[in-house]
């Protein structure tokens, strides 16, 4: 159990978070300098917020009102960093073995063998850093962490510096081998949509130093709470809306359109409606939520084409593959209601 | 011809030894320090240590003696406690040139420690290592060329200085005269010859001493490589 409830004050930024976690790959997604990387370094000790409480199990790290702040050499907390600061210096060996400087020597030598062999660097052990590839630097900051048998894994974006072919097949790797040799918690910080829903259980957004939701992954991506929390996951229609009841249906009036959406998505307080783009369909006609159209701007992708479509009353954006686009001229945009979520204001 | 006196080249080495060693010492928490910080505390040291650069030496030596003199307080409580007299000795004379040296040294090694990066010694405390210890396992090992490299013009400046020290230490024969003050004593004296030979003299032990600063960094760098290259 890893609880977190802390302020902390910049000139032109304010941290303050409060969140409890209890197991498994939890994801903190959210825009650059939201916060994220703050949030990391906090519980790790590298930073002191300016109040509030840190508890991982039944040890306190943090605690304003106690003054208590427990140094980070002591927290024995698990850090990967974005770049993973090997140390330029010193060969994967002793990169390895840094954490263990009060082992009998031994056993350090056992111990480092043992995980060099596991992350599959043998034979790599007197390589500087800068001799490796990325991924494998990626494996060697990994056992670096995972050899000092850390309570907590902090992962900060840990797939940003690879590129792009590489990286989905060390994200799987990375994870497999994760579930293999660590059961705690691991919580682990980007800023990348797709990796966070592959990788991540569980979902926490950050926006401008605040949390604006948190539940498990399908819940967040497919029924975003908030305003913010749908743009962070990447709903692209977001419309201001009237909402009225009627019988087991609710009714969004947006600019004069209606949309019905089931009852059970009803929101108190929801004041806006959203559809994720991926979620359009074009179809001849439809009892409801059919609009006819003109496109206005096309960008097309690898695989899809991102269309920009104009009804008589919203603008929207879909994602449509290319079987769809072929076909979907002369026909209505449809809106399909189990796909429209409410939105509640701001975050 | 009469002999050369190498009195003043042996002082001079000594001094500027001595001075070294002592910037060595002070100058790399200083360094350290400021590099990490950055506040208005940090900014006014920072200040006060470029000083010593931008002020003429006799300022620089008036201050010294002010601070430092017989009828000073600190002065007065070296010589009574410890028995150590500045003015005109060769302790003044290491004294001016460490003052004269040491924002070389601060400047230099500020630099590169600032240089480093900050992520390396988080990872470094996350993996449980001290402050102390990180300094020593991972602050100077990534440093260590700037901080030779600072080491040497430290030297080169403490060897070669002459205001200052000519006001604290003065210019005694045979007991406080440097390398500089003995060729302005030779010109002053109307000796054109004695000074011909204490120049080339300066010149050829400086040239030599950074020659081989320059060797044996070389050396190093090289041996650096060649264990990168074995594996």
């Amino acid at each position: 159990m890893l609880y977190v409830a802390i302020k902390k004050t910049f000139s032109h930024f304010q941290l303050d978070v409060n969140f409890t976690i209890h197991k498994g790959v939890i994801g903190i997604l959210g825009p650059s300098g939201c916060g994220k990387s703050l949030t990391l370094q906090s519980i790790a000790g590298l930073q002191q917020p300016d109040e509030g409480i840190i508890q991982l199990y039944d040890r306190l790290f943090f605690h304003s009102d106690k003054r208590l702040h427990v140094p980070a050499r002591y927290r024995n907390v698990g850090y990967m960093f974005q770049h993973y600061a090997l140390f330029p210096h010193l060969t994967v060996y002793e990169n390895i073995a840094f954490g263990l400087k009060k082992w009998p020597r031994k056993q350090v030598q056992h111990t480092v063998m043992n995980m060099i062999e596991n992350v599959g660097l043998k034979g790599y052990e007197n390589h500087y850093p800068h001799q490796l590839s990325g991924g494998q630097q990626q494996r060697v900051a990994l056992a670096r962490t995972l050899v000092t048998k850390p309570s907590i894994l902090l992962l900060d974006e840990p797939f940003s510096a690879l590129d792009h072919h590489t990286k989905q097949v060390m994200e799987q790797q990375f994870f497999s081998y994760l579930q293999q040799h660590f059961s705690g918690i691991v919580l682990f910080v980007t800023h990348h949509l797709e990796e966070a829903y592959r990788l991540c259980d569980e979902l926490i957004l950050y926006d401008r130093g605040r949390v604006i939701q948190q539940g498990k992954k399908e819940c967040v991506f497919h029924e975003p709470d908030n305003v913010q929390a749908a743009k962070i996951v990447g709903c692209k229609n977001i419309f201001p809306c009237t909402v009225v009841e009627k019988g087991d249906e609710v009714i969004g009036y947006v600019n004069g359109a209606q949309l019905i959406v089931p009852a059970h998505k009803k929101k108190s307080g929801a004041t806006y409606v959203g559809i994720h783009s991926h979620h359009i369909r074009f179809v001849d006609d439809a009892i409801c939520n059919a609009f006819p159209f003109r496109i206005i701007r096309v960008a097309s992708h690898v695989y899809t084409y991102d269309v920009t479509i104009q009804t008589d009353h919203f603008i929207l954006q879909a994602s449509v593959s290319e079987e769809q686009w072929r076909h979907m001229h002369n026909k209505k945009v449809y809106l399909p209601p189990e796909h429209l979520f409410f939105l509640r204001e701001g975050g | 011809m009469e002999a050369v006196n190498l009195f003043p080249l042996f002082l001079s080495l000594k001094v500027a030894t001595i001075a070294t060693v002592c910037a060595l010492v002070v100058g790399l928490p200083i360094s350290y320090y400021l590099s990490r910080s950055n506040d208005k505390i940090s900014d006014i040291l920072d200040s006060l240590f470029t000083l010593p650069i931008v002020l003429p030496p006799t300022v620089l030596g008036y201050y010294l003696l002010v601070l430092l003199g017989r009828s000073s307080p600190i002065g007065r409580w070296l010589e009574e406690a410890f028995g150590i007299l500045i003015v005109f000795t060769p302790t003044g004379a290491v004294v001016a040139a460490f003052v004269v040296a040491l924002p070389f040294f601060v400047k230099t090694a500020r630099a590169a420690f600032a240089s480093i990066d900050e992520q390396l010694l988080n990872a470094a405390r996350v993996l449980g290592r001290s402050e102390w210890d990180i300094f020593f396992t991972v602050v100077i090992p990534l440093s260590w060329r700037s901080i030779a490299s600072a080491t040497t013009l430290v030297f080169a400046r403490a060897l070669g200085d002459f205001g200052t020290t000519l006001m604290v230490a003065g210019s005694i024969p045979n007991e406080t005269m440097t390398m500089p003050i003995a060729i302005y004593d030779a010109l002053l004296a109307g000796d054109k010859k004695m000074a011909n030979i204490l120049v080339l003299i300066m010149t050829v032990v400086s040239i030599a001493l950074l020659y081989t600063m320059k060797r044996l960094e070389k050396r190093m760098i090289r041996g650096e490589n060649d264990a990168v290259r074995r594996h």
